[in-house]
């Protein structure tokens, strides 16, 4: 009985295998015929039809902002790794007051000498802290740094010929949120929320010739990706988004500042090429590009990851929150006053 | 490729901006023209940073120093491949200038100023212009500097509803993301037979006034044409703004 079973058992798995692979080569083969057939039929036409003149403006719109960011982003990466290099940290501690209320406002001023984008003062404020430097002027200086340095402020006035106004709001505005942020700090922040790294440094760990070039390799790699997802970001917003929806937002000023101040968050455009991209949202008002050029550089989610991976998620999470609200706060304040 | 791939990125980064700046024009369709030499040089930079970083990757004991976590190993950022992208598009089909359809979208603004007086018109006969002068010469001029000059424009063609069509030129301040349109609507005998869309011409004639000075019945200004002809693409595509 059970041998005669397992015989029969053996030929219906046998039957069922064989159904099986039969299944499977016709349904394949048929699947694997009509790709074929379809992508030697429709591919040509196909891949002339998706390279319309929509895309093919996203293309030159997409490479233009690259193209326009690429001397910026380097120059602004080849002075922050020669001063992450050459430049030891006790220099900067020495310099700043040992009263944390006074010291934050110079770390904010402080900014103005490094020259480099957001990427590049996450990793300096990170050793800051580590190496003595009270927490609240050295985040004070990680807000101020990316957006008021020489570098940021020249690609500012290239990108608004003519407007110096708006070089000097640039500077208010940013300047004002970093040093109101660092004393929410010193009165509010808790030392537990802030979890340093420990042992190895986060910032280029040797000096010296390798030092920089390994910092000026990183920093420009790193930056320069961010700086594709930016220019993608821009290139899509400007040919996908109906020029209607953009006249429902530049027609009301507060709708703008804040439609701004989240694409500053979600762009992520590096604040040494953010100011070209604002000078292409044409339809906006003034202060709304501010917000946009002083938010960018202090929140957007590649920072906040970097601030994650260096400070620890409560800290981050709390911190971008607070300081968008901030700078969406001091400019408007800046551009009615100044703009 | 995971030791190299640093130097490869930048080396192709490098290559990419040389291509456009050094060996040839095609930075133009980009940006604007005073940015050569900074492309250039940063192109340079680009490519010895690849070398160095080619020759330091062959010896595996430097690629401790990038391992300071923020989320890549010794490969570099992660997020540095999508450099590939435009690197690449550069390299073996740079994406053209732009044209017809964005001078449609972006819908044609005159920049906005004040009814006043010019500086005069250069001497010559036709006289060159661009097209954002013309507009703000046949729109804002309360001299009429234009009267009784012949005047020679550069653009592309466009099409309007019925039948009329425009020269068109975008202007950029900085790079292609922020052109702005500025144009000429062509009529007279030349005009008979409107070129394709996106077709560059050179066209001869006389201003053709209309509607009051600064006014919305004024734009887009008339040229009464005597003479449309076919020419190439110019270097820049852009005009200065």
């Amino acid at each position: 009985m059970d041998d005669q079973r397992t015989a029969a058992e053996r030929t219906a798995d046998g039957l069922r295998l064989a159904l099986r692979a039969l299944v499977y080569a016709v349904l394949g083969g048929a699947a694997l015929l009509a790709v074929v057939t379809v992508a030697s039929v429709l591919g040509p036409t196909l891949a002339l039809d998706l390279y319309t003149p929509a895309v093919a403006a996203w293309w030159t719109v997409f490479t233009a902002v690259v193209v326009q960011g690429v001397p910026f982003l380097l120059l602004g990466t080849v002075v922050s790794a020669a001063m992450g290099a050459f430049v030891p940290d006790r220099v900067f501690r020495r310099l700043l007051p040992r009263n944390q209320a006074l010291a934050v406002p110079v770390a904010g001023a402080a900014g103005v000498v490094l020259p480099g984008c957001e990427c590049a003062s996450v990793p300096v404020a990170g050793s800051l802290m580590r190496r003595g430097v009270a927490p609240a002027a050295a985040l004070a200086f990680l807000l101020s740094a990316p957006a008021i340095n020489p570098v940021v402020l020249v690609a500012t006035s290239i990108a608004f010929p003519g407007q110096p106004a708006m070089v000097a709001a640039r500077l208010a505005a940013s300047l004002a949120a970093a040093v109101v942020m660092g004393w929410l700090w010193a009165r509010f922040g808790r030392q537990e929320w802030l979890r340093l790294p420990k042992g190895r440094a986060s910032g280029p760990a040797a000096s010296g010739l390798a030092g920089f070039l390994a910092g000026l390799r990183h920093d420009f790699l790193h930056a320069g990706g961010f700086l594709v997802v930016g220019a993608g970001a821009a290139a899509t917003f400007g040919i996908a988004v109906p020029r209607s929806v953009l006249d429902v937002f530049t027609g009301s000023a507060w709708a703008g500042v804040l439609l701004l101040a989240v694409l500053a968050v979600v762009l992520c455009v590096c604040s040494e090429a953010d100011a070209f991209v604002a000078a292409s949202l044409s339809g906006f008002s003034p202060t709304a590009r501010l917000a946009f050029m002083v938010v960018g550089p202090m929140v957007d989610l590649k920072l906040i990851a970097l601030q994650t991976g260096t400070f620890g998620r409560a800290f981050a999470v709390r911190f971008a929150s607070v300081t968008w609200v901030v700078a969406v706060a001091s400019s408007v304040l800046v551009g009615w006053w100044l703009l | 490729m995971r030791r190299y791939g640093p130097a490869v990125l930048l080396a192709l980064t490098g290559a990419a901006v040389l291509r456009i700046s050094l060996f040839g024009e095609l930075y133009l369709r980009y940006v604007q023209p005073g940015l050569r030499p900074y492309l250039i040089v940063s192109g340079a930079v680009l490519v010895l940073l690849a070398v160095a970083t080619a020759l330091t990757a062959r010896r595996p004991a430097t690629d401790a120093q990038d391992a300071h976590g923020h989320g890549h190993g010794p490969a570099g950022p992660r997020v540095a491949w999508l450099l590939t992208l435009p690197a690449l598009a550069l390299l073996l089909f740079p994406p053209p200038a732009l044209g017809s359809y964005s001078a449609e979208r972006e819908a044609a603004r005159r920049a906005a100023q004040g009814v006043g007086t010019f500086p005069a018109l250069p001497s010559g006969d036709p006289v060159e212009l661009t097209l954002a002068e013309f507009g703000s010469r046949a729109i804002y001029d309360s001299a009429r500097s234009l009267t009784g000059r012949t005047v020679r424009l550069t653009g592309f063609v466009t099409h309007g509803d019925d039948g009329t069509w425009y020269v068109t030129r975008l202007q950029v301040s900085c790079c292609a993301a922020d052109a702005t349109t500025g144009k000429a609507e062509i009529r007279g005998r030349a005009a008979a037979d409107a070129p394709p869309t996106d077709t560059w011409v050179t066209v001869t004639g006389t201003w053709h006034p209309e509607g009051g000075l600064g006014t919305d019945a004024a734009w887009p200004p008339v040229l009464d044409a005597t003479d449309v002809r076919r020419v190439a693409q110019p270097a820049n595509p852009y005009e200065k703004r």
